[in-house]
């Protein structure tokens, strides 16, 4: 294999990594915030592909359709939170996941009502041939994808340290009950949490559907790879879900460039299992301690 | 007095009428159509009264029973279909196989607790998904294992729809019988213990790891048991029948009917299997309402799964109990 | 004799010495009390002795046996029980089947004799049932024998779960505050549960706050603060010691 071809390879990893960084992004601000996973959160990235394709069916302008579909999959974010998982917010973390898979169920089943069961193709947000770079073709829609998650983490990071929302949302995720002496509206936070969860995976599903078409069962894949993503780098951590979305995406285009496309699936699965076995902390998190 | 009456009938009458019913429907009919949803159910029966243990007694969620049906019912079509073994040494086959599966993914999953354990499990069903296309030598792939052999013992084939159908509701009254003993007993009590405060459990003396390595293997085990009849039932299987899809389907099925009971998630697994076939009992049911109901299938099971977490979180088997143990109070009461 | 054998016992979390080279023993047929200021260690040191925590040095012996690496559910099954300073019931279950949980390490049926109801299981199951009727009237929570766990009085939990640690047959019960919550009346009611409980044979190490009750049903005391053992002796030179009163300077009083 020579130069160009491994450019090409890490280039295809990148861009898949990026997507999984979105997508694990919005597991860990959820998780952050209340301490679950929010297993609805692939279906996020699949309304995100879906509702944009709807909206260039409609006759939005591309740019509007993109937009529109964050904007509606945050909303959905907003309101499956307000409507499913605050009246239960006082139970047990498994209540509130198996309110999020039957979400997960009830997103994607809704999906293929209202678009149909085929795939669907978005088209580029800038058409046009792929960029040559040092021998390796990199398509144009590669470079949005790019380009929209370094702007979304930026945005998260300046959310997160800058303003007055971002600091309750990481004092709630140290404790609610400390946020909520402090006078913050935790409801509002974990709301919100979910809301900016759902425009995230959206982001992913919407940048990436010219380029790999979109159906209503793509959410599964891409909930479970950003999960590997997010547990990768530690969840909770979101340096670590960026971290470990280029990993896991670098790591699975090197298989299927040393190994073989076959089992290109099954690496994410199996480096899923192994960090959760081995060291369910993350890479980067610190190993906790149980308390009787 | 009447309580006690009345429980009895409850524990005893009610499951030996159903029986009865069971038996006498190859009397009554002969629809072949009738008969092969009739044995999805029983199927999916055994399948969910093994996840009841494990998730609603025992408290350990499992999205990844699809797969442990898949490794049953590959690995008993494999051995009759290729192989030639025989059908019940290959039904065992993959009863145990499933149950080594559970036990596998059980052990290094001890450490983990609600999510993270979803999500193992749920990464298990997806690994295995990838193997049943990929494994193709043995599951011959997206195409499917054909020609699986009928049932058969001896020289006793069982190779009509009735009989298979006699055949999976025998396993699986047999099998509730087993596990409603299972749960009245010291063993079951310490998987409602495990569920209720694994730190009270181990107090007890229960030791803990391994009883969630014992319910996960048995759990695993019936699902096998399951997909070993399947594939003997409908000498086809493929892939997409073991996906993730059904996994959850399965946990809806014992968060609907209500974790802590058997009956109540076996009362949601008869209705939601039924549901996209209802034309089977109701003759009179046009083609387009079927159509409905199959196309909106996963919608149902999904906001009935969120509706009764948020409105009735022991299911409809809580539902029950509390009732139950509010009208006992009252009668104390008023005496 | 000297039923439990402590010996220089350490944990630290972190930068924390939660228990500091502690050393005591507990002799057969008594009751001791374990007492100190709030974060002194006493849930820590009933957790190393349990197993529940893993000492990082120092050992346990238990009627002679050394205790080092057993697994709680061993330990209950080499005969010590616990209960729990937040009570851990088994909500979803009536007090009768708490208490049955209890007997898990006495009672023999398995998943197979469970699931095939073989006779002898049958017979089983009654005399555990007559027995958990039996351990609710030592307790004094016989009339919420057949209600859930979670609809029981908060004074009664505590009982309930005393009840369902002697279901074990313990030769040595570690209480963990079992008079929390308690009124006065029900207060003297445990004491004299105690020291029946102790008449039985059940050698009794007690974590409690309220001294008029530690004063009232105790052999010897033990003193932590800060992790250290700082004083053991009988009640009343306990509540002369000098160091035990600077301890609990400015927490309360222990004569009270």
């Amino acid at each position: 294999m020579n130069s160009a071809e491994l450019l090409q390879f890490v280039a295809s990893g990148l861009q898949n990594g990026a997507v999984y960084a979105l997508v694990a992004l919005g597991f860990t601000l959820v998780y952050a915030s209340t301490g679950i996973i929010n297993f609805a959160q692939g279906e996020f990235f699949m309304l995100g592909g879906m509702l944009a394709v709807a909206g260039v069916r409609f006759g939005l302008p591309l740019p509007f359709a993109v937009l529109a579909s964050v904007a509606g999959t945050a909303a959905i974010g907003l309101l499956f939170e307000r409507v499913a998982l605050r009246p239960r917010r006082d139970s047990g973390p498994l209540v509130l996941i198996i309110i999020t898979i039957g979400g997960s169920m009830v997103m994607k089943s809704l999906a293929r009502h209202a678009f149909g069961p085929n795939e669907l193709t978005l088209p580029p947000f800038s058409p046009g041939d792929p960029i040559v770079l040092a021998g390796a073709s990199i398509d144009r829609q590669v470079l949005w994808i790019w380009g929209l998650t370094i702007v979304a983490v930026i945005a998260l990071t300046f959310l997160y340290s800058k303003t007055k929302l971002g600091r309750a949302m990481r004092a709630c995720s140290l404790s609610h009950d400390a946020a909520r002496l402090m006078g913050i509206d935790t409801a509002r936070v974990v709301m919100i949490s979910f809301g900016l969860a759902a425009a995230l995976g959206a982001l992913g599903g919407v940048a990436v559907a010219p380029l790999t078409q979109t159906a209503f069962d793509v959410g599964a894949r891409a909930g479970l790879k950003g999960f590997a993503a997010a547990i990768l780098g530690g969840l909770g951590n979101p340096i670590g879900a960026v971290v470990g979305g280029l990993v896991l995406g670098i790591l699975e285009s090197m298989s299927v460039a040393f190994i073989s496309s076959t089992y290109k699936d099954a690496i994410s699965l199996v480096i899923l299992l192994a960090v959760l076995f081995l060291r369910p902390q993350g890479i980067l998190g610190k190993r906790g301690r149980e308390k009787v | 007095m009447t309580g006690s009456w009345m429980r009895r009938i409850g524990g005893f009458a009610l499951p030996l009428a159903a029986c009865c019913l069971l038996a006498a429907v190859p009397l009554i009919t002969n629809d072949r159509y009738l008969f092969k949803v009739l044995t999805f159910v029983g199927l999916n029966v055994i399948v969910v009264a093994g996840l009841a243990l494990l998730f609603g007694f025992a408290g350990q969620i499992s999205l990844g029973h699809a797969a442990f049906v898949g490794i049953g019912a590959y690995t008993c079509g494999y051995l009759t279909a290729v192989a030639g073994v025989p059908w019940p040494i290959a039904v065992l086959a993959g009863s145990v196989l499933a149950a080594f599966g559970g036990l596998l993914l059980a052990v290094p999953s001890l450490r983990l607790k609600g999510h993270y354990l979803a999500m193992a499990t749920l990464g298990f069903n997806e690994i295995m998904s990838v193997l049943f296309v990929e494994l193709r030598s043995i599951t011959g792939g997206n195409d499917g294992l054909r020609g699986i052999p009928f049932a058969s013992i001896g020289a006793w084939k069982i190779d009509t729809p009735s009989g298979n159908y006699l055949l999976v509701w025998a396993v699986a009254v047999v099998v509730l019988v087993l596990v409603g003993n299972v749960i009245r007993t010291r063993p079951g009590r310490a998987m409602r213990a495990l569920h209720g405060s694994e730190l009270g459990a181990m107090a007890s003396g229960v030791d803990t790891r391994g009883l969630k390595i014992q319910v996960f293997a048995l759990s695993a085990g019936l699902a096998g048991l399951a997909g070993a009849l399947y594939a003997s039932a409908v000498g086809f299987i493929s892939p997409s029948t073991f996906s993730l899809e059904f996994s959850v389907l399965l946990i809806a099925m014992v968060v609907v009917g209500g974790t802590g009971s058997l009956a109540g998630p076996v009362t949601a697994c008869v209705l939601l299997t039924l549901l996209p076939y209802a034309d089977a009992l109701i003759p009179g049911l046009s083609k387009d309402a079927v159509a409905v109901l199959q196309d909106w299938e996963a919608d149902i099971s999904g906001f009935a799964m969120i509706l009764v977490l948020l409105f009735a979180p022991g299911g409809v088997a809580g539902l029950v109990r509390r009732a139950a143990a509010a009208r006992r109070t009252s009668v104390r009461e008023a005496a | 004799m000297s039923l439990l054998s402590v010996k220089g016992i350490s944990k630290r979390f972190g930068g924390l010495t939660a228990v500091d080279d502690v050393s005591f023993e507990v002799f057969e047929g008594t009751i001791k009390a374990l007492i100190g200021p709030n974060g002194a260690g006493k849930s820590t040191l009933f957790n190393l002795l349990t197993g529940f925590e893993r000492p990082d040095a120092g050992s346990v012996a238990f009627g002679g046996a050394p205790l080092a690496g057993k697994r709680p559910h061993e330990i209950v099954r080499a005969g010590m029980a616990r209960t729990f300073q937040n009570t851990q019931l088994f909500e979803e279950m009536t007090a009768t089947e708490n208490v049955l949980v209890g007997m898990h390490t006495t009672l023999r049926t398995g998943l197979m004799a469970g699931a095939l109801r073989l006779p002898w299981t049958r017979a089983e199951e009654r005399r555990a049932i007559e027995r958990s009727a039996h351990l609710l009237r030592l307790v004094g929570a016989q009339e919420y024998a057949d209600s859930y766990a979670a609809d029981i009085p908060h004074g009664v939990r505590r009982l309930l779960e005393i009840a369902r640690a002697l279901a074990t047959s313990p030769r040595l019960l570690l209480l963990d505050e079992p008079a929390a919550g308690l009124n006065n009346a029900e207060t003297r009611t445990l004491a004299s549960s105690l020291r029946r409980i102790r008449d039985d044979g059940v050698t009794l190490l007690v974590v409690e706050h309220d001294m008029g009750l530690v004063m009232d049903v105790s052999e010897e005391i033990i003193v932590l603060d800060r992790g250290c053992k700082i004083a053991e002796g009988p009640p009343l030179l306990i509540q002369k010691d000098a160091a035990v009163i600077e301890a609990y300077l400015g927490e309360e009083d222990v004569s009270a």
